[in-house]
């Protein structure tokens, strides 16, 4: 009688918790692409909050308002995509280098990122 | 040079292979004479890999670019401290500083129980050589830190300019120490189901062991925490990166296994759950390895993609199969003839805090492996952003504290209503009046006025406690109160510890509550002369200046600050660029006190003088690395000796 007790209240606390964190868990899912998967999805992502990665191409960093602003493309072998991104760069975010932004599409065929997340090998293997 | 490092490694490895199978034979067939060689073997593995690691550290201090880690960690001017520190620095480095600690700690425990648990050391040691000879094959083969470079090159790489801090010589080590600590309780746990010794012989034989990895991974983790908040310059300490996960992961469910082998030991509950759970410890410490290092998960933290991968995954899965497995065969055997009696007891508790604590664990880990599962079953790449871990940990976390509370003063076996309601009247007064004070101070938001009020609740019920205890013994011997106070930590260590401890969460708790729900933050472009005002600040910038050093160009920002008009100190912000590495690397200027944090980075500049910088006020951060060291403190005081005696009973 006991153990029931227990097992019942155990399984109600247990799918309560699994409900929460369910819902959190959905919420919180952000769509990863490469930058070809992006553009091909372009017109219906428009806006949403994803994540894309790529190689920022050199040459094509451009710092502006006190470096407040930061304008790159980056490419995946074959599609480029222009990126504006607001906020502090990370010291480990550099040209050639591989990086996952996370922003939105927008109308215009911009991503506006608001997050940077450079991948660096050169953070345990330094540069050459 | 390079070379004895090499063959003393394989030369471990001979040793380790014949010490794993000698404990088996010489246990198993009772021939101390193969016993004893297998001790001899796994004493001499222990110097065999110190041999190696000593020959990588002398070629670090000397400059030895033949070999190909020293090259690309070091440099002709990097300084002593980082030349020992790049030991750790890179892939290979760590692994072996793995496997030489590993060996260490085996060598311990034989010297230490000698005459202790004779049934039990020579199958846990066996078990131990065996990990021992999977990372050395490791090291022989896709991770040789003495591999060599042709032709020799003048001069290093030199250390990232990022890892160049003192949390960065300190957190790796101990993170590892901490890591490599647990296989130890998992080693006698094995031992104990495969000689069928299934009482609380191995568990307290590993109590220290247990503790000592515990704590070492917990302030491995918080100083990794602390560097990131001081030197990535982003404002924040965690951001639920999946190698940050690996590290907590297996804390919460060695936390967890803390307490339930205490719950055993008094109670001889929990012997299947207790042995579920050092399983899962070390097999989430071995699957933590096998993220950092196999670059399948992207993170600020992984080491460059190795072939590692599939072979730690391949001994991740040999142990939590096998154990697991080898734990079924011996459910029988080990059901615990005690029966819970009434939830409302510190044994529910108990239960319950290791319920929250796994589960906590587990969402996190279903958090962290979900993108490669989702890419591997649905093609669909996706990442788990930081609310999901942000709100289901927060909400677990606040209940297990909750649960300290209450824990602290609830009885044994079965507690009256009546009795709690004696023993919590205070603590919940003054909870109470802490949570409408912080309202009339201005604190509106429900979650912080019910998180700090649960805070100050724990708080009081263990000083309550505190005080109920050194009362009756200052009563009982006619001690002065402090004279009691001393006498009662110094005769009760673990528990005292342990109560110390419960305090150095709370305070992690207020600091981790208060930066994350009321830090602010501001950007703003000044010209010099111009100011910026965030939250009673004002800041005035006064001027960039600029300076050469040996390695490198320094590149800093003066800005005053002020608190209601009164000048209260200066801020330096900097950016310098290294002369070897192309990436600058931003110092974040930070005014400490108990209070808040003012934490200025200096974000970049124009042709024109303008500059930008982003300024935030992080509330009570101090508070986790104030915490911090009174973590170490309970968890030394811990280790103290305990009393056989259980008072509890003569208490309820």
């Amino acid at each position: 009688m006991r153990r029931r007790r227990f097992l019942i209240g155990g399984l109600i606390v247990f799918l309560a918790a699994g409900y929460l964190g369910y819902i959190a868990f959905q919420r919180a899912t952000i769509f990863y692409y490469t930058v070809s998967e992006l553009l091909v999805q372009a017109d219906s992502i428009h806006g949403q909050n994803v994540r894309v990665n790529g190689e920022v191409t050199p040459d094509s960093v451009e710092r502006e308002a006190a470096g407040r602003i930061l304008r790159f493309t980056i490419i995946d072998g074959e599609e480029s995509l222009p990126v504006v991104y607001h906020g502090i760069v990370p010291d480990t975010f550099k040209a050639g280098s591989d990086v996952t932004i996370e922003g939105y599409l927008d109308s215009a065929g911009t991503f506006q990122a608001h997050t940077l997340m450079p991948k660096c090998p050169s953070r345990y293997v330094p540069s050459n | 040079m390079a070379d004895i490092g090499y063959i003393t490694l394989f030369l471990a490895l001979v040793a380790s292979i014949y010490s794993a199978i000698a404990f088996i034979f010489g246990a198993k067939g009772k021939h101390p004479t193969l016993t004893g060689s297998a001790r001899n073997s796994l004493l001499a593995v222990c110097g065999l890999v110190s041999i190696s690691v000593a020959v990588l550290v002398y070629a670090l201090v000397t400059h030895d670019f033949q070999i190909e880690y020293v090259a690309a960690y070091t440099s002709r001017d990097t300084s002593l401290p980082y030349l020992l520190s790049a030991l750790w620095a890179g892939n290979n480095g760590s692994l072996l500083f793995w496997g030489w600690l590993l060996s260490v700690f085996a060598a311990v425990v034989v010297l230490q129980k000698r005459d202790r648990n004779r049934e039990l050391v020579p199958y846990a040691s066996s078990i131990v050589m065996v990990t021992e000879a999977f990372f050395l094959i490791l090291l022989l083969s896709a991770s040789n830190p003495f591999h060599k470079l042709l032709p020799v090159p003048a001069d290093g790489m030199g250390l990232n300019p990022l890892l160049e801090n003192p949390g960065m010589i300190l957190h790796p080590p101990i993170l590892l120490a901490g890591y490599v600590g647990f296989a130890i309780p998992f080693a006698f746990a094995v031992a104990a189901l495969l000689t069928r010794r299934l009482g609380d012989e191995w568990i307290i034989a590993v109590r220290r062991w247990a503790l000592l990895a515990w704590l070492l991974l917990g302030v491995g983790n918080i100083i990794g925490a602390w560097w990131a908040y001081v030197e990535l310059g982003w404002g924040g300490y965690w951001a639920w990166d999946p190698i940050e996960n690996a590290g907590l992961m297996p804390w919460l469910v060695a936390t967890a296994f803390l307490h339930s082998t205490m719950m055993q030991r008094r109670t001889g509950m929990l012997k299947v759950w207790n042995m579920v759970l050092v399983i899962l410890t070390f097999s989430l410490v071995i699957f933590g390895t096998f993220l950092t290092r196999s670059g399948i998960l992207s993170s600020v933290h992984t080491y460059a993609e190795s072939a590692l991968g599939p072979f730690l995954l391949a001994f991740f899965s040999i142990i939590i199969f096998g154990s697991l497995g080898l734990l079924y065969s011996r459910t029988k055997e080990l059901k615990g003839d005690v029966e819970m009696k009434s939830l409302i007891s510190r044994e529910g508790a108990i239960l319950l805090n290791n319920l929250l604590l796994v589960g906590a664990a587990l969402a996190i880990f279903i958090g962290t492996v979900f993108p490669v599962i989702s890419e591997a079953v649905r093609g669909v790449k996706v990442s788990i952003g930081a609310p999901f871990f942000n709100q289901v940990s927060g909400s677990i976390f606040l209940a297990i504290i909750l649960l300290t509370g209450l824990c602290t003063l609830i009885g044994w076996r079965r507690a009256s209503i009546k009795n709690l309601i004696g023993n919590f009247l205070w603590p919940l007064v003054a909870a109470l009046v802490l949570g409408i004070g912080l309202f009339i101070l201005g604190i509106k938001e429900w979650y912080a006025l019910v998180a700090f009020s649960l805070c100050g609740f724990v708080l009081c019920t263990i000083l309550y406690e505190w005080f109920r205890e050194t009362r009756a013994r200052h009563r009982m011997r006619a001690e002065n109160y402090l004279k009691a106070f001393w006498g009662l930590i110094w005769a009760n260590k673990p528990r005292y510890g342990g109560y110390i401890v419960h305090i150095a969460i709370i305070l992690i708790a207020v600091g981790v509550i208060g930066s994350s729900v009321y830090d602010v933050e501001k950007e703003a472009a000044l010209k010099p002369g111009e100011s910026m005002a965030i939250k009673g600040y004002t800041l005035t910038y006064k001027g960039m200046d600029r300076y050469q050093t040996q390695s490198k160009l320094v590149v800093t920002a003066t800005l005053s600050v002020y608190n209601e008009g009164k000048l209260i100190g200066e801020l330096v912000p900097e950016k310098y660029f290294h002369r070897s590495y192309q990436q600058a690397v931003t110092e974040v200027a930070i005014r400490t006190t108990l209070l808040e944090d003012l934490y200025v980075i200096l974000v970049g500049w124009d042709e024109d003088g303008t500059t930008a910088f982003k300024v935030l006020v992080n509330p009570l951060v101090n508070w986790i690395w104030i915490g911090g060291g009174v973590l170490v403190l309970g968890g030394l005081i811990a280790f103290g000796p305990g009393q056989d005696r259980y008072e509890y009973e003569n208490k309820w």
